[in-house]
């Protein structure tokens, strides 16, 4: 008898998911469907809006990482008009990337993984969340908060909201930080620096513990999409970077993201496949986000996430396919996010009132903005009018890089479950908390 | 005892629980209160689970996003029966949000861009997904034009403070326990003096006991700080005799009730959190489970039950306040707007009123509530904790109120002229709401 299984919907997911499995009477997987259930037409209504109002728009994009979704319009702008913005702009820019970066991996570690490790996977599910975690182990909860907390306030005062933010303008910022409050974040950085590092222990002794996981289970070779500038992990600047499943770099500028980068329309998906054009669908299907980042780099952008990344790669090797490794590639980018926090707070431009060019005139053309934010690469593409009236928009957005990846994983995944019944000799640590 | 509270999310981003867990710290001595029975977004049950219950079980419902895919219709009408009480939580249910300016246009010309169009489309005979897929609503309306709502709780998002009073003041909680008795008790005034008996409005009587500052004192009434108290003075009837004919109140006494509102009730009125209803009948109809809120003297809560359907039949009770109320900027300035300037042109000063400055600025025709943040980083109001007024050309409404309140030297006629995205300026937020665009 064919047998369907459903999971509706996905917990603990930023957005609406469910999954959908076939099995055949051979006891064969013979479906396995991620199925996103939600779109809401921005490459529609933002057309005829002013170009200059789509990232007061776009942020609505993703209430997690609101940040990328406004800084990376702006940049499309500001391409398409042939905009150079002042130096204090781009580390504000950069400063504001982080902080998002670094309170969104936290509470993707803490408050949307950490549940599985801390309680093992076949825990009551009434329990297996952020809430409780934080009622077992206070001292790490209230550790999370505060980092959470730490880059959420640091994203609202440069950002003017955490969520959605609103000083990034077409010509740079529109507002410094100032004197004190940089000094009041500067007072908490040797605090959060600690935390840091204390997280990354409790990742590796998470990744020690589940080892047998992390190496046999989802492990699939797959094509995979970042940005490095020069070769080096960046998440605010630089050209589009595709590894090969074999390990092989290829870089793109920007502008030519049409040249590597597909999207196939699903039936049963309205986020749609990415996929590397070139190597073609489905053989092309990449994953993005933090492994992929990892992947992608040649070194980190700091010191002691770029050591974090050789201990990685001296256990996982050059490139990993290692699914659950992704938790480990975000420690890696959590601790260059504290990193680069810390020496740009110490920048005397992060308070420099000259953050705003005043040479900004819309023109007709086309721009391409790209950062990398916290679950992918971020793309848009802006065509702006005479007027700077917005005549189209395309957008690639980070967690739509990855529904293709996840879906091959899943069949890998159903494969190992419901055929090999892979998971029943598997060695599984006992819960650090029931 | 906890209470029960659900969270649906219907299309949007996700943002509305980010703003709620932004209250970090903050939201340790709420959880302990909630037995959260449904959250996709941070606990395991899944959506089986939420049909199972039988209809009026959740005490809470708080339901996030716009109505964009017939699941999302269905999920609201799914809430609605399951929960006593439903928050309709951000501005994207309170008034569809920036996903409802896609009603501008059919919905067959938002499929087709998105799924035919797309520059980096690769497929031969691309077009919309059917298998499993909801399928999308033709336009976007507002969560209560499909369900009833009990609460809205707007902004993009609601602020982190204004939820957690929010939650609170449903819930009950008060920062202090109760205290046996009330404020009358340890009330300096005799029965001669009592301002009760003087027809001003006092809360002693329903107050507990307690604090170290009486207002009665000073010949002040007590406004209620310290929270209800576990039995009422005599005097409860005469407040309640009061609050019944509360319409008839001298200017004096509505400012106590405000303050009583804020303080005793825990009604974080600017905050963009309206009553849509008698809320205390609804939670004391099941009288389970039993808050706080449920929980007090009968004569506390018929005094509450008579100020809230006040609130309800009284909504100009509480001003109105526009984002100009709450905005640093000063209007009135040396700046005058002689033309429509773009947000990129120049850089505004940190001390002007960015419209006087010549800038586009929702600020006078969106309601307060979220403390001006956006004009302390030189950015404009873009409107979303929605409108003071419906029904009207939000733009022409703009341009009227500008052109009479602020230095502008333009006509109401050449201002709208230069503004070349009407809807996109005056409607970002709530273009959903208009039945214009149906």
């Amino acid at each position: 008898m064919v047998k369907e299984i459903t999971v509706e919907p996905v917990t603990r997911l930023e957005g609406h998911g469910g999954l959908r499995f076939v099995i055949g009477d051979d006891g064969k997987v013979k479906d396995a469907q991620f199925n996103i259930a939600s779109t809401r037409f921005f490459e529609k209504f933002l057309e005829g809006r002013y170009c200059e109002h789509i990232p007061r728009i776009t942020p609505r994009i993703c209430g997690i990482c609101p940040i990328p979704h406004h800084l990376t319009p702006t940049k499309a702008v500001e391409d398409a008009w042939g905009v150079t913005i002042p130096e204090p702009a781009r580390k504000l820019r950069i400063l504001l990337q982080n902080a998002k970066q670094y309170s969104s991996h936290a509470l993707h570690f803490y408050a949307l993984a950490a549940p599985d490790f801390l309680l093992g996977p076949f825990a009551d599910p009434a329990l297996r969340n952020v809430v409780h975690v934080i009622s077992k182990m206070p001292d790490v909860g209230a550790m999370a908060l505060k980092m959470m907390d730490f880059g959420q306030k640091l994203c609202a005062d440069i950002g003017g909201k955490s969520v959605h933010p609103i000083s990034a303008i077409v010509g740079g910022m529109k507002k410094p930080m100032s004197e004190a409050s940089r000094d009041k974040f500067l007072a908490q950085i040797n605090e959060q620096v600690e935390f840091s590092k204390k997280t990354v222990e409790i990742g590796l002794k998470v990744v020690e513990d589940y080892w047998d996981v992390v190496a046999n289970v989802g492990v699939v070779p797959t094509y995979y999409l970042g940005m490095t500038k020069n070769g080096v992990h960046d998440i605010y600047e630089g050209d589009i970077r595709i590894v090969t499943p074999d390990g092989k770099k290829i870089d793109y500028d920007v502008h030519d993201y049409l040249d590597a980068l597909g999207e196939h329309i699903p039936e049963h998906s309205y986020a749609t496949h990415m996929y590397y054009k070139p190597a073609g669908y489905p053989d092309g299907i990449y994953r993005a986000n933090t492994l992929a980042m990892i992947n992608c780099a040649d070194k980190m952008a700091t010191p002691l996430a770029d050591g974090a990344l050789k201990a990685f790669r001296d256990k996982v090797g050059p490139i990993s396919h290692h699914t659950f490794a992704y938790h480990w590639a975000r420690l890696i980018e959590l601790v260059e996010s504290i990193e680069m926090i810390a020496t740009l707070l110490q920048d005397p431009d992060v308070v420099n009132p000259d953050c705003k060019t005043l040479d900004v005139q819309p023109r007709e053309g086309s721009g391409v903005g790209v950062t990398e934010a916290p679950r992918g690469l971020l793309l848009y593409n802006i065509w702006s009018d005479a007027e700077g009236i917005c005549k189209k928009a395309n957008l690639l957005v980070a967690t739509n890089h990855n529904i293709a990846g996840i879906e091959k994983t899943l069949m890998h995944v159903a494969k190992q479950v419901f055929e090999d019944k892979a998971l029943e000799g598997l060695k599984l640590p006992d819960p650090w908390i029931n | 005892m906890a209470v029960k509270v659900a969270f649906m999310q219907n299309s949007d981003c996700w943002g509305c629980h980010q703003s709620l867990l932004n209250a970090h710290l903050g939201l340790l001595p709420v959880l302990p209160a909630l037995d959260i029975v449904y959250w996709p977004a941070v606990v395991d049950f899944k959506h089986d689970s939420l049909v199972a219950r039988p209809d009026g079980d959740i005490l809470v419902g708080f339901v996030e996003g716009s109505l964009r895919t017939n699941a999302d219709v269905e999920n609201a009408k799914l809430m609605r029966a399951k929960c006593q009480l439903i928050i309709a939580f951000g501005s994207c249910s309170c008034y569809g949000n920036v996903h409802g300016l896609a009603n501008e246009w059919d919905i067959e010309d938002s499929i087709k861009r998105k799924f035919e169009q797309v520059e980096s489309i690769t497929n031969e005979s691309p077009h919309e997904p059917k298998e499993h897929m909801p399928g999308f609503t033709n336009k976007i309306v507002p969560l209560d034009e499909v369900i009833s709502v009990d609460v809205y709780m707007a902004g993009c998002p609601p602020k982190p403070e204004a939820i957690i009073s929010s939650v609170q003041f449903l819930l009950g909680q008060k920062p202090q326990p109760m205290a046996d008795l009330s404020f009358c008790n340890d009330c300096s005034l005799n029965n001669e003096n009592c301002l009760l008996e003087k027809y001003e409005l006092c809360f002693g009587s329903i107050t507990s006991m307690g604090c170290t500052l009486k207002c009665t004192d000073n010949g002040d009434p007590c406004v209620g700080c310290l929270g209800p108290a576990k039995t009422v003075s005599s005097r409860a009837e005469k407040l309640k005799a009061m609050t019944q004919n509360i319409d008839q109140l001298s200017s004096g006494d509505k400012k106590n009730l405000h303050e009583f509102l804020t303080l005793f009730l825990n009604v974080p009125l600017m905050s963009g959190f309206d009553l849509a209803g008698d809320i205390l009948k609804q939670v004391r109809r099941t009288g389970e489970p039993k808050t706080a809120l449920a929980n007090v003297p009968a004569d506390t809560g018929d005094i509450y039950s008579n100020i809230l359907r006040f609130l309800k039949n009284h909504r100009e009770f509480i001003k109105i306040s526009t984002v100009c109320d709450q905005c640093d900027l000063q209007i009135g300035s040396k700046s005058q707007m002689t033309r429509v300037k773009r947000d990129y042109e120049g850089l505004p000063n940190m001390n002007d009123c960015l419209i006087e400055q010549g800038y586009l600025c929702a600020g006078p025709i969106t309601r307060a509530g979220c403390g001006g943040l956006c004009m302390r980083v030189n950015a404009p109001c873009s409107g979303c904790f929605g409108q003071t007024a419906w029904g009207v050309n939000q733009a022409e409404r703009f341009a009227d109120v500008v052109t009479k309140g602020f230095n502008v030297a333009l006509s109401k006629e050449e201002l709208l002229a230069q503004m070349k995205d009407k809807l996109g300026f005056s409607e970002k937020f709530t273009l959903a709401t208009n039945k214009n665009y149906r």
